[in-house]
């Protein structure tokens, strides 16, 4: 037993269960394919890049030492390992880049395209196993019929089989549109940052959203097509049916070789957005938390959203915390809402264990903006609301206050600035019954409110009493604590002591 | 109908003491908007324009069809009483002796499901019409309404409904008629009594035939009767004072006509009710439904009750019974009649009521001014409902003026309920765009209106939601907030069918907020749109509104589902322990139940988180035996800082403990919003905090470390406690013949329900059964009973307490487990109860 106050018991060490994650490495004989060392080695070479930096997801970084000295017996420069980011590993890390003064950057794995500015960046997606005949059998199930729309869309890291798969395909399906990457090389050469820029004469339209390109036959509305996408569940698949909310989702898992129409009930996952909405209509204090630093453009999205946010009466702060986690959003209790600038695939984070909510930029611009109104749309890109891109809208200055009914409180609520005469620095006669606030709450005054106001001395208030020793140890087991375990247990022998020791020490 | 131009009514309005403001009440079905009816065809002010136009109260259509009211709706009357009358009139009266009167009339809805209609059309009035259908007598609602009336210190006058049926259908004779007469007369002071509080500021309340806060009659023949009525009739006839002979009419005084004495024996004598005034009555249904035209017109002449030659020639039976009773006995004027001469005016009715008017304190300068119904005092207006406009979206503001005058262009502070004197929360300075008086559906736009008047606001709708204070003075303090006899226990999510329309769904949702008193609108963190009313027929209108008139687009519609509670039955077996995030601090805590009562008191507000600490301990420990050191010791209410669940602090001697509280009670909050099972309300849990270790460093033991750690402990403490899950239970209240109460009882039985009380209502074959029904099971009993009694039985269903839900939620056949699982899958919550691995730590 004396073991078991101190620490846990044995059995516990033997049978707690280590996470492992799929950590195996790729065999060293097929390094050179699978992270295409040969292509790396001519972009280098082509731009001229002295100082290279890798960047790895953790779930590759076995590899990592392999890869850089394959690249570095090949090139003249110095080649940098950088470790897996502060934020998403889909996203290219330029901050840790630059720390080591690279001029180019090699991103591997898989991305979610986001623009960068700074760098260079070359992607190099890998080959994850992918047989495209079983996949051609689970589109053929999907859609028997030769007519239907399909678009077809994948994981990055499905890159590299995709042209044999739209060969394939092409014969089974006749409206068949497979989306492009938009890679930075190909970037530049066709502006499609607006939804609908026609080139040319020609009779296609070209669709930019999620990192792809679409080219449709001019006039086709690309709501009326089914989305077919390779690839596992997760960020990348949430992030378009977000995006494409009103087509039909397929999809085939290349890992579990299985194919399936996606259940994710769209409506309702926008009504859980609607909600988050309808919360930052409520909410008095924001903060904005960075989520990257990578995503060209995030600062020029903070700051709208401080302006809007302003606008709005409201008052934010800006966080940077890394990557997010309850403990650290919760130390913030006086924020009503957070607002999380991250790529698009970061950005939709389900919230439900936080403190607060975490929307997105789009969310908070829906709530503060009357001039956006909502048609079932969800932007998760938030460069699309920057001055210039297709969602921009003005916000309205009319320094005109709203009132209405908040659903979630059941209260009035107020949007937009307090009307002039109320405005706060207008000298004002106090009386003893008035006090004048300004109309957004800060968080100091969040902090006036609180019962704990840190170490007052209060004077004649407070007894003294003299200091006491604390517990002991290590956090995982301060030394004593099994034998006040027992106490509240309720061994009354044992209770009886530990309260004479408390009132003796208090 | 009286033809008026807006100029005469405001100088009418101007005579406080000659406006009488008050509703008419009653159980469903007893007559009320009838009733209204025939005051209206003979006292109606409409402004000239509108002449002609009928049917005053029902403003809706399908208000119409149903035949039941929905809305409370007001209307002026005007009526002109006779110059000796005035010695009847025992308040203060108008020292010019001025004759004519103003009567603001608000008919309110019967059914139990609107009741919050009742509510607030009391708030705004003095006194109260109570109609009782005197063949089924005093039933349900009309004990709830009343009560309701006694608790806003309203007072009330009675009124015996449906003589007609009584003598045509079922017959009865004339000494059974006066037993009943008299068998409801107790009854209703029997609730008068059993709700009075002592030394009411208003007088003696009971209503008595021989004072003349008894009227009789029939609403559907438009005729109707007081004691005073026949009193004025035989005073000249028998040379005798009328008010001596008031006394004799009621009661057991038998004149023998051999001796031509009064006695209060029988013997050979007949009772002065019926002799005097039954016997007429009798004698006119007789000749007309049963002898030949030539008798009934003899007897007609004879009373001298004049015809119009069309009327002799072409009426026969009922409809010449109708038109004489209605021209001898006219129901305006006994009605208008007796309300002028007993119901209270503004100023007497203000002096007393002003207490349970106003929070603030009685000596202020608004108080003051409510209690003297001062126009020229500082304004004091109380906006009771929201009406809506023909303007969609857009509604006026309907209220009592109590003090001051309020007029348009009038800039006026408007204070929501949640407002706090000198904060500025729900507080808003505006102008008022535009007084209007509000008759019926009409409105006519006046330019002011001064205090003991109601009158509608149009400008102030955007900045209240449903109720609120108006005022001029900057230190004023709100007016009482409503309390509703009925709760929101009924919900339904509604969807629209294309998230693109989310937007007008909750646009629509905000507006069905306003218009209804009690309708509870909201978005759940599921994504759902709840609307929650009283009962099945509550909702069905609301929705019915939303889609036709608020959000105008086609929704869907969930089956009604009741809200549950989450809550424990056991103290929790261990001291549960949740370590923070970082290891470094830990919690120990246990959950427990609350005693009985307990929850239902917070409530009600009788133990509250703004009560003093010390009293509230006090009672505690008095009521319910709880430790009083430790009752003083309460942190916090929760959900929201006010419900029904208790955070108790039981340390001893823990250094920093002050230090994390803040962050405690937010993770209490949070927890008792969401629950563990699935995410509901807890109900009636307290939680003891037994011990706490923490960081010395307060860096690593904030916000961040403890409020997500005291969510897991006290999801811990719920599992280790005996979870439950409790449900709302109706009190049902059934009135039919004996015949049908076996199939009541079938259809109780089928239902979960438990009978309470089977009693027959005096000596009639009618009988009342009281049953507790769980919410969940009501859906679709009223048309289920009707099937099994055939027809015969109608329930009234009111909320009345929560009820544990019977079963393990952890056994899967059980149906809390059930109703656990049907609600985590609806929120979109992953299946099954988080396991306790999750939430308790080892050391």
């Amino acid at each position: 037993m004396s073991v078991a106050i101190f620490s846990s018991k044995d059995e516990d060490c033997i049978e707690r269960k280590v996470q492992v994650r799929n950590n195996e490495r790729t065999p060293p004989s097929e390094v050179d394919s699978v992270y295409g060392i040969e292509g790396c080695v001519q972009w280098i070479a082509a731009g001229q890049y002295k100082r290279i930096a890798l960047q790895f997801p953790n779930e590759l970084m076995g590899d990592a030492v392999l890869v850089s000295e394959k690249i570095e017996a090949l090139i003249e420069g110095k080649v940098f390992i950088l470790g897996d980011t502060a934020y998403g590993s889909c996203c290219v890390d330029e901050v840790s880049a630059e720390h080591c003064v690279a001029d180019c950057i090699l991103h591997y794995g898989h991305a979610c395209l986001s623009p960068t500015r700074r760098l260079p960046v070359l992607y190099v997606f890998g080959h994850s196993p992918f047989q495209t005949s079983h996949c051609v059998e689970g589109f053929r199930e999907l859609f028997p019929n030769k007519d239907e729309k399909v678009i077809v869309m994948y994981d990055t890291v499905y890159y590299y089989a995709i042209e044999e798969l739209k060969q394939l395909l092409e014969s089974e399906c006749t409206n068949l549109v497979v989306s492009e990457l938009l890679l930075p090389d190909t970037r530049q050469d066709s502006s499609c940052q607006t939804e609908d820029s026609h080139s040319g004469e020609s009779s296609i339209q070209t669709i930019c959203k999620c990192g792809r390109r679409l080219k449709l036959s001019f006039g086709a509305d690309v709501d009326s097509y089914s989305i077919f996408y390779v690839g596992d569940e997760g960020p990348t698949l949430t992030n378009m049916i977000m995006t494409f909310n009103k087509s039909k989702f397929y999809s085939y898992n290349p890992a579990t070789k299985t194919s399936r129409k996606e259940s994710l009930n769209v409506n309702r996952a926008l009504m859980k957005r609607f909600y988050l909405i309808e919360k930052a209509k409520d909410a008095q204090i924001v903060g904005i938390v960075v989520g990257t630093l990578g995503v060209s453009n995030f600062a020029d999205i903070i700051n709208q959203l401080k302006k809007v946010i302003h606008l709005a009466g409201k008052k934010s702060y800006t966080f940077v915390v890394g990557k997010l986690n309850v403990a650290k959003l919760a130390n913030f209790m006086e924020i009503d809402i957070f607002v999380y600038v991250a790529c698009p695939e970061n950005t939709l984070l389900d919230s439900s264990d936080f403190y607060k909510p975490v929307i997105t930029p789009f969310e908070m611009e829906m709530a503060c903006n009357k001039a956006r109104t909502w048609a079932g749309e969800i932007y998760t890109d938030f460069t699309q609301l920057l001055p210039g891109a297709a969602s921009y809208v003005e916000m309205c200055d009319d320094d005109c206050e709203e009132s209405d009914v908040s659903l979630i409180t059941g209260k009035l609520r107020h949007i937009g600035r307090a009307s002039a005469d109320d405005k706060v620095g207008a000298v004002v006669k106090r009386s003893e019954l008035w006090t004048m606030a300004p109309q957004s709450k800060s968080a100091a005054e969040f902090l006036s409110d609180r019962s704990w106001k840190g170490l007052e001395q209060g004077v004649g208030e407070t007894p003294v009493s003299l200091a006491i020793e604390g517990a002991r140890g290590i956090a995982i087991s301060y030394a004593g604590e099994g034998e006040r375990n027992v106490a509240l247990k309720g061994s009354p022998k044992i209770a009886i002591e530990y309260e004479v020791e408390k009132e003796e020490n208090g | 109908m009286v033809n008026f131009t807006v100029d005469q009514i405001r100088e009418i309005m101007d005579n406080k003491y000659n406006i009488r403001n008050m509703s008419v009440i009653a159980h469903v079905d007893h007559g009320k908007s009838t009733l209204t009816d025939s005051l209206v065809s003979k006292a109606g002010i409409i402004a000239s324009a509108k002449a002609g136009e009928m049917r005053f109260t029902d403003t809706r259509k399908d208000e119409q069809e149903r035949c039941i009211t929905i809305k409370s709706t007001a209307i002026s009357l005007y009526y002109g009483i006779k110059k000796e009358d005035l010695q009847y009139i025992t308040q203060e009266q108008d020292p010019k002796g001025d004759t004519n009167f103003l009567i603001n009339l608000i008919d309110s809805p019967g059914h139990v499901d609107f009741s919050s209609e009742v509510t607030a059309a009391l708030r705004v009035t003095d006194g109260a019409l109570v109609v009782v259908d005197c063949v089924s007598g005093v039933c349900v609602q009309t004990e709830t309404v009343l009560r309701q009336a006694i608790a806003e210190r309203i007072k009330p006058v009675l009124f015996m409904n449906k003589m007609d049926l009584a003598l045509l259908t079922m017959q009865i004779d004339k000494e059974d008629m006066y037993q009943t007469f008299q068998r409801i007369v107790e009854n209703t002071n029997v609730i008068i009594a059993t709700y009075e509080v002592e030394d009411n500021p208003m007088g003696n309340i009971d209503v008595d035939p021989k004072k003349g806060t008894v009227g009789f009659g029939s609403g559907l023949h438009g005729w109707a009767f007081t004691l005073k009525n026949f009193a004025t009739m035989y005073a000249s006839r028998f040379k005798i004072a009328e008010s001596k002979l008031l006394g004799k009419l009621w009661g057991d005084n038998f004149y023998d006509d051999k001796t031509k004495k009064w006695s209060k024996d029988q013997g050979e004598g007949s009772r002065g009710f019926t002799k005097y005034i039954l016997d007429p009555i009798y004698k006119i249904f007789n000749t007309c439904m049963k002898e030949t035209k030539e008798k009934a017109l003899e007897l007609i002449t004879k009373m001298n009750i004049k015809l119009t030659q069309d009327e002799k020639e072409m009426l026969h039976d009922k409809q010449l019974l109708k038109v004489v009773m209605r021209k001898w006995l006219p129901a305006g004027d006994a009605l208008l009649e007796m309300i002028v001469l007993h119901l209270p005016s503004p100023v007497t009715a203000q002096k007393y009521r002003c207490e349970m008017l106003y929070e603030g304190p009685m000596d202020d300068v608004c108080a003051i001014a409510v209690k003297n119904c001062d126009p020229k005092g500082e304004l004091m207006m109380y906006i009771s409902k929201m009406v809506p406009t023909s303007d969609k979206g857009r509604f006026f503001a309907f209220g009592r003026v109590f003090s001051g005058t309020v007029a348009t262009g009038m800039k006026v502070r408007i204070m929501g309920p949640n407002y706090i004197p000198g904060k500025r929360e729900d507080l808003y300075q505006k102008s008022i765009q535009r007084t209007i008086l509000m008759m019926g559906r009409y409105t006519e736009p006046i330019e002011n209106v001064p205090c003991g008047n109601i009158c509608g606001l149009v400008g102030v709708d955007q900045f209240l939601i449903k109720t609120g204070t108006i005022s001029t003075f900057a230190g004023a303090h709100n007016m009482r907030v409503m309390k509703f006899s009925v709760s929101p226990v009924v919900r339904v999510a509604v969807e629209c069918q294309n998230p693109s329309e989310l937007p007008k769904l909750v646009e629509g949702l905000k507006r069905l907020a306003k218009s209804d008193p009690m309708v509870q609108c909201m978005i759940e963190e599921s994504g759902e749109h709840i609307v929650a009313g009283a009962g099945e027929l509550h909702l069905e209108i609301c929705i019915k509104d939303l889609i036709e008139d608020h959000a105008c687009i086609p929704l869907k519609t969930s089956d009604p589902v009741v809200s549950y509670r989450e809550s424990v039955s056991e103290e929790s077996a261990i001291t549960c322990l949740s370590k923070s995030p970082n290891k470094h601090n830990r919690l120990f805590m246990r959950a427990c139940p609350l005693p009985d009562g307990i929850a239902a008191d917070i409530d009600d507000g009788k133990i509250s988180p703004k009560q003093e600490v010390k009293e509230r301990a006090r009672y505690l420990a008095e009521k319910y035996g709880m430790d009083v050191t430790e009752s003083r010791k309460i942190w916090c209410f929760g959900p929201e800082g006010m419900g029904p669940n208790l955070l108790m602090d039981v340390t001893k001697g823990v250094q920093y403990l002050n230090e994390i509280k803040d962050s405690v009670v937010s993770g209490f909050q949070w927890a008792t919003k969401e629950g563990v099972l699935c995410e509901e309300n807890l109900r009636g849990v307290r939680f003891n905090i037994h011990d706490v270790t923490l960081h010395a460093d307060a860096i690593h033991r904030g916000g961040g470390q403890i409020i997500p750690t005291t969510r897991r402990v006290l999801y811990a403490c719920m599992l280790t406690a005996k979870p439950c899950m409790m449900e709302p239970v109706y009190l049902v209240e059934i009135q039919c013949p004996e015949v049908a109460v076996g199939g009541i009882f079938t259809c109780l039985n089928k239902r979960r329900g438990m009978v309470i009380e089977n009693t027959n209502i005096g000596n009639t074959p009618q009988m009342q059964v009281k049953a507790y029904l769980p919410v969940n099971e009501s859906f679709g009993f009223t048309g289920d009973l009707r099937s099994q009694t055939g027809g015969q039985a109608f329930p009234q269903c009111v909320f009345d307490h929560w009820q544990v839900l019977p079963g393990d939620c952890f056994d899967p056949k059980s149906k809390p487990f059930e109703v656990v699982e049907k609600a985590r899958k609806r929120k979109g919550l992953k299946e099954g109860v988080p396991n306790l691995d999750n939430f308790l730590d080892k050391l």
